[in-house]
């Protein structure tokens, strides 16, 4: 039975269309006044808890957005709880007596059997009757089952590029670059300034690893103009292996001009996350490839560097500019809320929903967690502002490209490959298929 | 006092009170926090304690599972797993309450649980494999009754946030059949323990309990505490050095306390923590917003606190109001007061005009009767009402001082004035007085001082005049010194410093401040005989002030007092005034010639004054100035007066029915057909009060002289105004004395005696020329008859010649016209004139010789005295009456003594000392007659 259900979940989600978004989005910017103050729709001498589950150990960001809520609903309690093993006992905790009101949610899931009971338990926010205003969530970010339900509400965003260190480049006379043969050019620059790995990064296979970052949004730009290989991709045929041949050609290019040093960054990082952070602190790396995930992190640990207490500096969040025309915008959520439609408080967690689906409150909260807003606004936080109007033909989610989470497998696996000397390029687009090792 | 200095006043007593009940309440406030914050801190040791046991009651429970099944284990029948919770699951009581049997050895960390799964109701199996809690296993207790608990977990069975009780087992293996240790977990949702805690609350609406460990990590927590780390949360919000924060996490992991922090919101905020008893790994915290705990504190009454406030307020108000209520009734008082002052004032003013006006009547008429009166009696009344006039004119001058000086309208006017001169008016004024009192008058003077000062002399003159004045009235013995200094303060200015010390009677500590009180006269009773209205020392002090200075006094009674102040002057000449008695000799001979008598035979002056015996007073006190004056009785009469002949100067009264004084003086001053165009017209008037001149000058006066008048300053003023050419050389005043010549010569109207005293130089001399005329008036007629009768013109001529010369010397002008008339026609050979009129020139002498007949009685020299010389003995005695009463200023005793000493003849040499005293009286120069007493004799 729940094989089923996630069946048709998975038949039901579609693409949502760039044209359907497009009124959208313009509504969107219409009620930005709406968003500029919260109406109450209930009693605000309502009293309740909300418990919201997570697999954040720490949520300070929602605990903001409970005290803005309390301003509101002062009788209102809301709670954050974390769950230890969260993908394990969150369907656990939803039959609970104990059961959160909201929680959390992630892509994956639409494709994981396992969670359809999870998802079936989620309310449908984009009910007309709960107001919720859910336009004012950037195309990219949005997920929408085919009939047009949306019961997954971003809450974070995190895109995939580099760490800039603007000191570097402004001391050395240096833009940051906007296409790829700025990028080399940026790169000898710097070389010859002194940096002999202008671009640093974890070197690994994970997600936040520095290929990742480097060339998979371009990968998924290939995949997006060329529509009929996703099917060949997906289905893991070694001949759709080409697809990967230009970006694998970059990083190859990328480490044989000495701009990537995969062995010195697996000397002087050791993993994908703290360590980039602290190396990138050093403050002598000019563009440090990762995640959302990573500028997220910068945040807490600026304090922790001694290096940058000592000299701190201006940096900011960029893509990497591989293609001849710039770089590509990977809008990936990081985490979405879902309501607990069995909720004995439900109308006061939809509530609470309509609160914070909101430009200032989803700002907000991700500026606290330095991570990518779902709305529209990147004002809110300076480390974003380059993704301020950025091109919407280059921006995509991942979702848009078709691609299963196997494909994206194959392509860090060949990726790494290629960077350390494992495979040639032509080695890794042929073996594809079978390039990833659990 | 100033109603804002008042208010002023009001508000900073309101702020002393306010603040001393904020200071109290502070204290009080403080002290009370620390009870509060204490109260506090109790409640939580209560609610640690309430946990410790159920903590503890709920590790007993895990702890008896456990005993259950080791001792199994210990009998030799160990339970395998599932016999274990079968007798788990039997033995608990509560559905919500979980028991798991892990295997903590096992990578896979599962086991079995007394409850299957919420997702498939056959599974029991549970597994902590992705839960990260069996990190120490060393750190679960085997012991008894001591407390193994887990962090809040997710329990894997059925999601719900719990705890874990623990301890370990011994079982056996169902398959090996060995024995093996399991860990017993007693799992009870967090909510059970939370819902514990609310009652833990107590008296605390907001508290908010928080379970944490050691390294800050809640097992439970409110709403307020957010992250879910404490220490992170303090930090987020807190600024804090490293130091300060590893002291703080020190302190609250191992003790028990109250620290402040900043929550979320930025709001203050009280957190009490202390450990778990029996465990070093929970530390239970207590939560509170600080306003509540401040809410808690009752001890300071704000209502009171706001009601003293608005009392005082209210207070201040009605305050304020009564003042403004009282203040305008006491400036319409003070309007009232005002307007009787103005009253006080006006009267005096009239008063001023309405006492001088019969004053000046008493005292000229008194004047007459006394210059002209022979019968002793009389002249001893008039004495009497000459004396009792100046005092009386003295007080009324005083009374007007001091009346000016209250209206404000006393001006002190500084002029250019030779301080010399002025020492002298002084020293002259009270020298005599001291010595006829005999008390040693001390001078001490500054040589340096300049001689010429700028400032109100008159003012300065009168305030040392009125302490010495005292200083001589309060002394009975000793001496009184009058000292002068100065001090330069700059090349305009110096800084007089005057003192008058006497050893008189003092002043007691007690009279100092009535001293200068007007009206108030120290210890009355002694002092009655001396007279004095109490108002001398007001109107110095006033002056003074008037001046920027005061009078500063030192006295001790019965010892004697000294008076002092300084008086900053303008200097107009540096020359140093020089030893001043040198100076003083030399101003004497300044004064006499000063006061040098004049005549002015051909001058004419008119006085207008509606009262007849104003003209008669006015006439005779210039009746030795041989003064032609003529007289009206209007202002019309005056004018008509003046339209027809040349005056010199012009007298008008002020006040006068129909046309008043200014009124003539206007029209006086349009007629242009006349002489007196550039003649000086005087104002007459009893106006005595200040700002009178300024008046008069203003309305196109010369000059003004008041009511009564001083003849010298009359003279003296006629003087400046006369035609030096029409103004001759005075009588001699030394030797001058009307009563010796006698009535009858007076009264022969063919004789002008002023005119014969002015051709003689003297009564005395004119008295011999008269004797003379008369001794040989039966030799001359006899001798004229004699050459006529032989028709001898010429010889005839020359006696006639004679009698013209003599004749004329007497002031027989008439007689000495037709001598002359007889002598050019002598001269001429006129025999026919002589033949007809000689008869008559002989006729008139021999009636002017007849009427002198009485000058044979007249013995001596000039005339014969036939007075007993009177003893050196009772002359001195009579001196002696003299001083004694001048120094009593009992001048009716003066002038009878004076009276009295005329029956007798003075030795010669005394003779001019007895001269000056009657003339002194006689000028009721009674400051003077100490003076002419103690002069050398000769």
């Amino acid at each position: 039975m729940t094989t089923q259900t996630t069946g048709i979940i998975k038949k039901i989600l579609v693409l949502v269309s760039v044209i359907s978004l497009v009124p959208g989005l313009v509504s969107c910017g219409q009620k930005n006044d709406k968003n500029a103050e919260f109406i109450p729709r209930l009693s605000s001498d309502t009293t309740c808890r909300i418990k919201v589950a997570g697999s954040y150990s720490n949520f300070e960001s929602l605990e903001s957005e409970f005290e803005r809520f309390y301003e509101y609903y002062p009788n209102i309690t809301l709670n954050y709880v974390y769950l230890d093993d969260y993908d394990n006992t969150i369907d656990s905790a939803l039959m609970s007596d104990e059961a959160p009101d909201i929680y959390v949610t992630a892509s994956w899931m639409l494709d994981d059997d396992k969670m359809a009971p999870v998802l079936e338990n989620a309310e449908v926010l984009s009910d007309p009757a709960l107001d919720i205003d859910l336009d004012c969530i950037r195309k990219g970010a949005r997920w929408t089952l085919e009939n047009g339900d949306v019961i997954m509400l971003p809450i974070f965003t995190r895109s995939y590029g580099m760490l800039v260190n603007m000191d570097i480049f402004e001391k050395n006379g240096l833009k940051v670059p906007g296409n790829y043969s700025q990028l080399i050019e940026v790169c000898d620059k710097l070389k010859a300034a002194g940096y002999d790995t202008p671009i640093m990064g974890a070197n690994g296979t994970t997600v936040a690893g520095m290929y990742y970052s480097f060339a998979f949004p371009y990968f998924c730009d290939n995949v997006l103009s060329d529509p009929d290989s996703v099917e060949a991709l997906n289905s893991m045929d070694s001949s759709a292996g080409g697809m990967m041949r230009p970006a694998l050609e970059k990083i190859q290019t990328f480490v044989d001009s000495g701009y990537l040093d995969p062995a010195i960054c697996s000397e002087e990082i050791e993993d994908d996350y703290n360590a980039v952070i602290m190396r990138f602190f050093e403050g002598d790396v000019p563009m440090m490839l990762g995640s959302g995930d990573m500028v997220s992190g910068t945040q807490k640990r600026e304090s922790k560097s001694e290096a940058f207490l000592a000299k701190p500096f201006r940096y900011k969040f960029y893509v990497v500019p591989l293609g001849d025309d710039g770089g590509y915008f990977l809008d990936s959520v990081n985490l979405f809320f879902s309501v607990n439609k069995n909720s004995s408080n439900l109308d006061m967690t939809n509530e609470f929903i309509r609160f914070l689906t909101r430009e200032k409150e989803l700002g907000n909260m991700a500026v606290i967690k330095r991570l990518i807003t779902p709305a529209n606004d990147f004002s809110l936080d300076e480390v974003y502002s380059s993704l301020e109007g950025f091109p919407e033909e280059k921006a995509f989610s991942y979702k848009e490209t078709g691609l299963s989470d196997s494909v994206n497998k194959e392509f860090r696996a060949a990726a790494y490959k290629v960077a350390n000397g494992d495979m040639t390029v032509d080695e890794a687009v042929n073996a594809y298929g079978s390039l990833w090792d659990e | 006092m100033k109603k804002t200095v008042i208010i002023i006043i009001d508000l900073v007593i309101m702020m002393l009170i306010l603040f001393f009940i904020i200071q109290y309440t502070n204290a009080k406030m403080r002290e009370s926090n620390e009870n509060v914050t204490a109260a506090f801190e109790k409640m939580t040791v209560t609610a640690e304690q309430i946990i410790t046991n159920y903590l503890e009651d709920e590790q007993h429970l895990c702890d008896i599972w456990a005993n259950f099944i080791n001792r199994s284990a210990e009998a030799g029948s160990p339970m395998t797993a599932e016999e274990a919770i079968s007798f788990i699951r039997k033995a608990k009581i509560s559905p919500s309450i979980y028991g798991h049997l892990i295997f903590p050895e096992e990578s896979s960390k599962s086991g079995i649980s007394t409850h299957s799964s919420s997702k498939d109701p056959d599974d029991y199996s549970v597994s902590y494999r992705n839960i990260n809690l069996f990190e120490n296993l060393d750190n679960i207790s085997r012991e008894d009754g001591v407390v193994s608990l887990t962090r809040a977990y997710t329990n894997p069975q059925n999601g719900v946030q719990s705890i874990a009780f623990m301890n370990f087992v011994t079982i056996r293996d169902e398959t090996t059949g060995e024995l093996k240790e399991a860990l017993l977990m007693r799992v009870e949702p967090v909510s059970v323990l939370e819902d514990k805690l609310v009652f833990l609350r107590g008296e605390y609406d907001n508290v908010e309990i928080a379970l944490i460990n050691k390294n800050g990590e809640y097992l439970v927590h409110g709403k307020s505490l957010k992250n879910s780390n404490f220490f992170e949360y303090y930090k987020s919000y807190n600024d804090a050095e490293i130091a300060d924060y590893n002291k703080m996490t020190d302190k609250v992991t191992s003790e028990t306390g109250t620290m402040t922090m900043i929550n979320s919101k930025g709001e203050g905020c009280v957190i009490a923590y202390t450990p778990l008893k029996s465990m070093d790994t929970w530390f239970l915290l207590a939560y509170i917003p600080a306003v509540e705990l401040e809410s808690t504190n009752t001890v300071v009454d704000w209502m009171l606190l706001g009601m003293v406030t608005l009392g005082l307020m209210l207070l201040l108000v009605f305050n304020y109001l009564v003042l403004m209520v009282y203040n305008r009734k006491l400036a319409e008082a003070a309007v009232v007061a005002n307007q009787a002052n103005e009253a006080k004032s006006h009267f005096l003013s009239i008063m001023s005009h309405d006492i001088r006006t019969p004053m000046n009547a008493i005292l000229g008429l008194n004047e007459m009767v006394l210059r002209n009166s022979q019968d002793e009696e009389i002249v001893a009344y008039s004495e009497s009402i000459r004396t009792a006039g100046k005092t009386l004119q003295g007080l009324i001058n005083d009374i007007l001082d001091f009346s000016k000086i209250e209206a404000g309208k006393m001006d002190i006017i500084n002029v250019d004035y030779s301080f010399v001169s002025m020492l002298n008016d002084l020293v002259n004024m009270v020298q005599g007085k001291a010595e006829d009192k005999g008390l040693v008058f001390n001078l001490d003077v500054d040589k340096n001082i300049p001689s010429i000062l700028n400032g109100d002399e008159i003012r300065i003159k009168q305030v040392i005049t009125n302490i010495l004045s005292n200083a001589v009235k309060y002394t009975k013995e000793g001496s009184i010194t009058f000292k002068v200094g100065f001090e330069k303060e700059n090349y305009e200015f110096i800084s007089l410093s005057i003192s008058i010390s006497d050893t008189g009677v003092g002043i007691k500590p007690e009279d100092m401040n009535r001293l200068f009180q007007a009206f108030e006269r120290i210890e009355e009773n002694k002092n009655r005989n001396i007279e004095g209205t109490g108002l001398g020392m007001s109107i110095a002090q006033s002056f003074l002030r008037m001046m920027g200075s005061h009078i500063e006094v030192e006295s001790e009674y019965g010892k004697g007092s000294t008076f002092s102040f300084k008086l900053k002057q303008g200097v107009k000449d540096w020359n140093p005034i020089g030893e001043y008695e040198e100076s003083f000799k030399r101003s004497i001979s300044e004064r006499m010639k000063y006061h040098e008598s004049f005549t002015a035979p051909e001058a004419r002056l008119l006085v207008v004054d509606d009262t007849p015996v104003n003209l008669s007073v006015f006439q005779s006190l210039l009746e030795r100035t041989m003064i032609q004056i003529d007289t009206a009785i209007s202002g019309d009469e005056g004018i008509a007066l003046y339209k027809k002949r040349h005056y010199d100067v012009v007298f008008l009264d002020h006040m006068m029915p129909d046309k008043d004084g200014i009124e003539t003086l206007k029209e006086m001053k349009m007629i242009t057909d006349t002489t007196n165009t550039g003649t000086p017209i005087v104002c007459l008037t009893a106006n005595a009060i200040s700002g009178m001149r300024e008046m008069y000058i203003g309305a196109g006066f010369d000059d003004y002289m008041t009511k009564p008048i001083d003849p010298e300053r009359l003279e003296a003023m006629i003087l400046s105004y006369l035609p030096k050419e029409k103004v001759a050389s005075s009588l001699d005043d030394d030797e001058d004395d009307d009563t010796s010549i006698p009535k009858f010569i007076w009264d022969i109207e063919a004789i002008n005696v002023n005119e014969g005293i002015i051709h003689c130089g003297s009564h005395k001399a004119y008295m011999t020329t008269l004797k003379t005329y008369l001794d040989s008036a039966a030799k001359n007629v006899e001798e004229i008859e004699k050459y006529w009768g032989e028709r001898d013109i010429k010889n005839t001529t020359v006696k006639v010649h004679a009698l013209k010369s003599t004749s004329r010397v007497i002031g027989a002008n008439e007689l000495g016209d037709l001598a002359a008339h007889l002598e050019n026609a002598g001269g001429s050979g006129d025999a026919g004139t002589l033949e007809r009129e000689l008869i008559t020139l002989l006729t008139q002498y021999k009636e002017l010789v007849r009427k002198l007949e009485p000058l044979r009685d007249i013995k001596g020299d000039a005339v014969e005295d036939n007075r007993p010389v009177i003893s050196e003995k009772d002359m001195k005695a009579a001196y002696n009456d003299l001083t004694e009463a001048c120094s009593s200023f009992d001048y009716d005793s003066v002038v009878s003594i004076v009276e009295s000493l005329k029956e007798y003849r003075f030795p010669e040499g005394e003779e001019v000392r007895f001269e000056a005293l009657k003339n002194a009286v006689d000028n009721f120069d009674y400051d003077l007659i100490p003076e002419i007493l103690t002069c050398e004799e000769g």
